[in-house]
């Protein structure tokens, strides 16, 4: 595609991103951080359900020859110290690279500071690159995936392992309806609202909160 | 089917639109979606107008001028504004920061709440990209090529969050 075209393509396939991101309050720090303070899954069941999404959008594409895989290196060193880092910067930024965007967009401005962050922590990792990597540098597998260790095509265990996702969604969503972990403003803050479970936030035996 | 004028969505929906965008991003775009690689495309033009050498270094090189890498800036940009208009379809509208913060870790200015969000977006970009990815390219990507290094990445990141948060009060 022209550069044009995929500039266009990027910035509407993006309005669509960040209307879904907003939407569905992944870009809320309550909402977010509550993930990992496991007092709210919305972020959880999300990420699941995309993932699973695309599975299927996968399979079906790759098995239909339309296009190739292209999965990111399996490198121990560098995954393992680099994906903790990111994960505990998630969690002070309150955002992630996307969402960051999604919550400057949507009125939030110290996610302006967060995405100034991203810039210089991007400009450091390039700077000191060399560095980094050759501290890091071990278990390096290759661009693996399942596929490549199992004996099944690739479409087969894609079609299977999002059907083990949406099971666990539907269990997830059993135990915990999504909107028990929106809060009232839809923050995933309650600001003294009682939550469901709570005295006057009780759910009935259906698992809907009981009105107080 | 959930309209722009609502305030919320169910995750389900959400993550359903989402997956479905790697359709135009494998077919069209022929990458899969990320975002964190537009940051160095960021640092890379910032930095070469401080020093016109940086554009000859390798790694922000290749950020510079692959096309791929356009399409995923405007890709964030779109981001933003697709979050903007969503707020505002349905009249939502937000504080300079997110009272979370203040019930998490105590914060109430906005400055103070400005230096933690840059060093959080420092660390959480500087890993990214030690990582080879973020939440979107090594999680929603990754998981759905079933690249074994994505479900270590996503695993290490669920960890790292976890474990800084909960020196956070929970709230």
């Amino acid at each position: 595609m022209e550069i044009l075209g995929l500039v266009v393509l990027g910035g509407v396939m993006g309005l669509v991103f960040g209307l879904a991101l907003e939407k569905s309050r992944v870009m809320e720090p309550g909402i977010l951080v509550g993930q990992f303070q496991f007092r709210s899954f919305i972020m959880l069941k999300m990420f699941l359900t995309a993932t699973a999404t695309g599975l299927v959008v996968l399979a079906a594409m790759t098995g239909f020859g339309w296009v190739e895989l292209g999965p990111k290196a399996m490198a121990i060193g560098p995954v393992l110290i680099g994906g903790l880092i990111l994960g505990a910067g998630i969690a002070i930024a309150g955002a992630c690279p996307g969402t960051a965007l999604a919550q400057a967009g949507a009125g939030y401005r110290d996610a302006l500071f967060v995405i100034a962050g991203g810039i210089f922590g991007a400009m450091a990792y390039g700077f000191f690159k060399a560095d980094i990597d050759g501290l890091l540098a071990m278990g390096d597998y290759g661009k693996i995936t399942l596929a490549d260790l199992l004996p099944m095509p690739f479409w087969v265990l894609a079609l299977g392992f999002a059907g083990v996702l949406v099971a666990v969604l539907v269990a997830l969503e059993r135990w915990r309806p999504w909107r028990d972990d929106m809060g009232p403003g839809g923050t995933g803050l309650w600001d003294g609202a009682p939550k469901a479970g709570e005295a006057d936030g009780r759910r009935d035996r259906g698992g809907r909160p009981v009105e107080a | 089917m959930p309209s722009l004028t609502e305030r919320v969505w169910s995750p389900y929906v959400a993550g359903v639109i989402i997956g479905l965008l790697q359709i135009p991003a494998f077919l069209l775009a022929e990458t899969a979606l990320g975002a964190s690689s537009s940051f160095v495309t960021a640092a890379g033009y910032l930095a070469s107008a401080v020093d016109g050498g940086v554009a000859q270094i390798d790694y922000f090189a290749k950020y510079m001028t692959s096309q791929k890498y356009f399409w995923q800036s405007a890709l964030v940009i779109g981001i933003a504004a697709g979050a903007f208009l969503s707020a505002r379809a349905s009249g939502t509208r937000r504080s300079a920061f997110s009272h979370a913060w203040t019930q998490m870790v105590g914060i109430r200015s906005a400055w103070g709440r400005a230096g933690m969000g840059f060093a959080g977006g420092f660390i959480m970009l500087l890993g990214a990209r030690i990582a080879g990815g973020c939440t979107s390219g090594h999680g929603i990507s990754g998981m759905a090529q079933l690249a074994v290094g994505s479900f270590l990445a996503v695993m290490a990141m669920f960890a790292g969050g976890i474990l800084v948060a909960s020196v956070f009060r929970r709230v």
